[in-house]
């Protein structure tokens, strides 16, 4: 069973007199490890796609089903305990809660499950050690660089094990070393913790770590294949 | 929940500019608050104060209902029996810190070739006080009957002297040393006449053409008069103006001085209309600004929200998040804009007040809010 079902997906902005058409029926299904890349220009419905994925955004029409669960069928508490088990999520602009330290902002997802005080700092840690952060715990997000930023934004998306990483233009806001740095680390964890890494790029140098690649284009998929 | 209190607890403390801002709104408008309405506390207290003690008492007694239609200055048919022995009794009770007679009646005055018609007051002399525009401090049961323009009070034991109003005094064209004659009809219908010595005048618009005083002595001798017509009666705490007068009832026909005094009642019901809309204009105010403040709270941080959702927060504990937020800067803003408004309060009282004027006079009045105001 795919980790990921996408059918008819339809999404649909309403505007004063009128709707924006975001996703006009997408269809596709990822399966468990796989590492795929979402491209296309601006507009063309990739990060909208990654949003009703991640249960962010409510389909207009469609189904999206993760793990075999449908997630329109959850409840809000449901849904982000869902959320909150199975998926990480890795944003643009690194998206740090500026009012905690590194280590508390990838503590965060843990503080909302069951675990215990040791185990986490233990977790936490261990994710930091790994994106190579473990002596900036104590910082706080705006003494990072841009590059720390989002090395920190990946520690936080995997720290509660996920089975799924959706990433939306994880290096758009970086330069070109560091976001391939970064790429580097994310096809590293979606190796080694065997997650499910989609992501969202226009840059071709990106979606070259991609196993597979989806084009996209006004809402619709153009191709689908291996990278 | 603990875990979403310290998460709002560090949003506050770690975002000083924001937590800054709406704070500031919330303290400076219940500081504005606090300091508005003390201003106006004491503002009403010292009219209370001083329409009490312009004549009236805390409260007052009379033989008979008819007395305050028709007796105050035809005193003739109200006697009240046994007024020293009803004032020892009601000197006696707790809270009362002073009764004394008074009486009153009409006469014709008259200084050279010029007359005036009067309505005389006659009250003890160590009640009555004439303040300077300069220091019109009340003393405590005294009647203070308005600023000398000239001359004196009339001093205790001084007899058939007269405090003249400077409106009387002006067209009769009297001054202090000078000796009116005093023309009064009595009773029985016989007419009495008697020099009267102007002591001082004082100013007093609206009421110095026709209102004089002299000693309560020298009043009921010059009107035949055995007993007064009136008690008035001073209390410790205006508040108990109203049970007392259920207490006194059964003695005579008491009257409270929110009773008898239809100006201040009129004055206070308009002042705090006015007063109500101002105040509601501040909140309304500091509302609309801290309002803002806590919008902006919320939109400037939409791509948090988000993150906190696509994290597993729900939007209960968004909303929880939230309040706790509003609730820490509203417990700080009230403390510190209540404690902020008692010091300004204090510091305003500490350089004598708020200036304020009635027209003639300027005063300062202290701004500290007085919960016994009426």
């Amino acid at each position: 069973m795919a980790l990921i079902e996408v059918e008819e997906a339809v999404k649909e902005y309403p505007l004063e007199k009128t709707v924006a058409p975001a996703l006009g029926g997408v269809s596709c299904s990822v399966g468990g490890g796989e590492r795929v890349c979402l491209m296309g220009p601006s507009g063309s419905g990739k990060s909208t796609l990654l949003n009703v994925i991640g249960g962010i955004d409510k389909l207009t029409g469609g189904r999206v089903r993760i793990d075999g669960r449908d997630l329109a069928g959850l409840s809000d508490s449901a849904l982000s305990a869902f959320r909150n088990r199975t998926m990480g999520f890795v944003f643009q602009s690194f998206n740090l809660i500026p009012v905690l330290s590194v280590f508390e902002n990838v503590e965060y997802p843990l503080l909302l499950g069951s675990m215990g005080r040791r185990e986490r700092k233990e977790r936490v840690m261990e994710l930091l050690a790994r994106v190579g952060l473990a002596d900036f715990a104590a910082r706080g997000p705006e003494k990072l660089s841009g590059g720390q930023r989002q090395r920190v934004a990946i520690a936080r998306a995997l720290v509660t094990g996920p089975r799924l990483v959706l990433a939306d233009e994880p290096t758009a806001a970086l330069d070109h070393a560091t976001g391939a740095a970064v790429m580097k680390l994310m096809v590293e964890m979606n190796e080694k913790a065997g997650a499910t890494l989609v992501f969202a790029t226009h840059d071709p140098a990106v979606s070259a770590y991609a196993g597979r690649i989806i084009r996209m284009m006004d809402g619709r998929i153009v191709s689908d294949g291996p990278a | 929940m603990s875990r979403l209190f310290l998460l709002a607890w560090r949003n506050v403390v770690r975002q000083r500019r924001r937590t800054l801002f709406a704070l500031a709104s919330l303290i400076v408008g219940l500081a504005g608050l606090v300091v508005f309405q003390g201003y106006i506390s004491r503002t009403m207290a010292g009219f209370r104060d001083s329409t009490i003690h312009g004549g009236l008492g805390h409260l007052q007694i009379a033989a008979t209902e008819k007395y305050y239609a028709e007796g105050e200055f035809n005193p003739f048919a109200f006697a009240l029996p046994d007024a020293a022995g009803l004032a020892r009794s009601i000197a006696s009770i707790r809270g009362v810190t002073a009764v004394f007679p008074s009486t009153g009646f009409t006469a014709i005055a008259g200084f050279g070739d010029k007359s005036v018609t009067l309505l005389v007051k006659g009250y003890p002399s160590e009640r009555m006080r004439f303040g300077t525009a300069a220091d019109r401090a009340i003393d405590p049961d005294t009647f203070d009957l308005g600023p000398l323009s000239s001359g004196s009070e009339i001093a205790v034991g001084d007899r058939n002297g007269i405090v003249l109003g400077d409106t009387a005094a002006r067209i009769l064209g009297a001054r202090p040393g000078d000796v009116v004659t005093l023309m009064a009809i009595l009773p029985d219908g016989g007419l009495e006449g008697r020099d009267f010595t102007v002591k001082g005048t004082y100013a007093g618009p609206g009421r110095d053409r026709i209102f004089a005083f002299t000693d309560y002595d020298s009043a009921m001798d010059f009107t035949h008069q055995t007993a007064p017509p009136l008690l008035h009666i001073f209390l410790d705490n205006a508040e108990f103006a109203g049970p007392l007068a259920g207490e006194l009832a059964p003695k005579g026909a008491v009257r409270t001085w929110r009773d008898l005094a239809t100006y201040y009642v009129q004055v206070n019901s308009m002042f705090r209309g006015f007063l109500d809309v101002i105040r509601a204009i501040i909140l309304i105010i500091t509302l609309f600004v801290l309002g803002n403040a806590m919008n902006r709270i919320v939109f400037e941080r939409m791509a948090e929200w988000g993150t906190l959702r696509a994290m597993g927060t729900t939007r209960r504990d968004l909303l929880v998040l939230l309040l706790f937020e509003g609730l820490l800067i509203g417990v700080v803003g009230a403390v510190v804009g209540i404690g902020a408004g008692f010091g300004v309060s204090g510091l305003l009282d500490l350089f004598g007040g708020i200036p304020f004027s009635d027209g003639g006079s300027r005063f300062l009045i202290k701004v500290v809010p007085d919960p016994g105001s009426a």
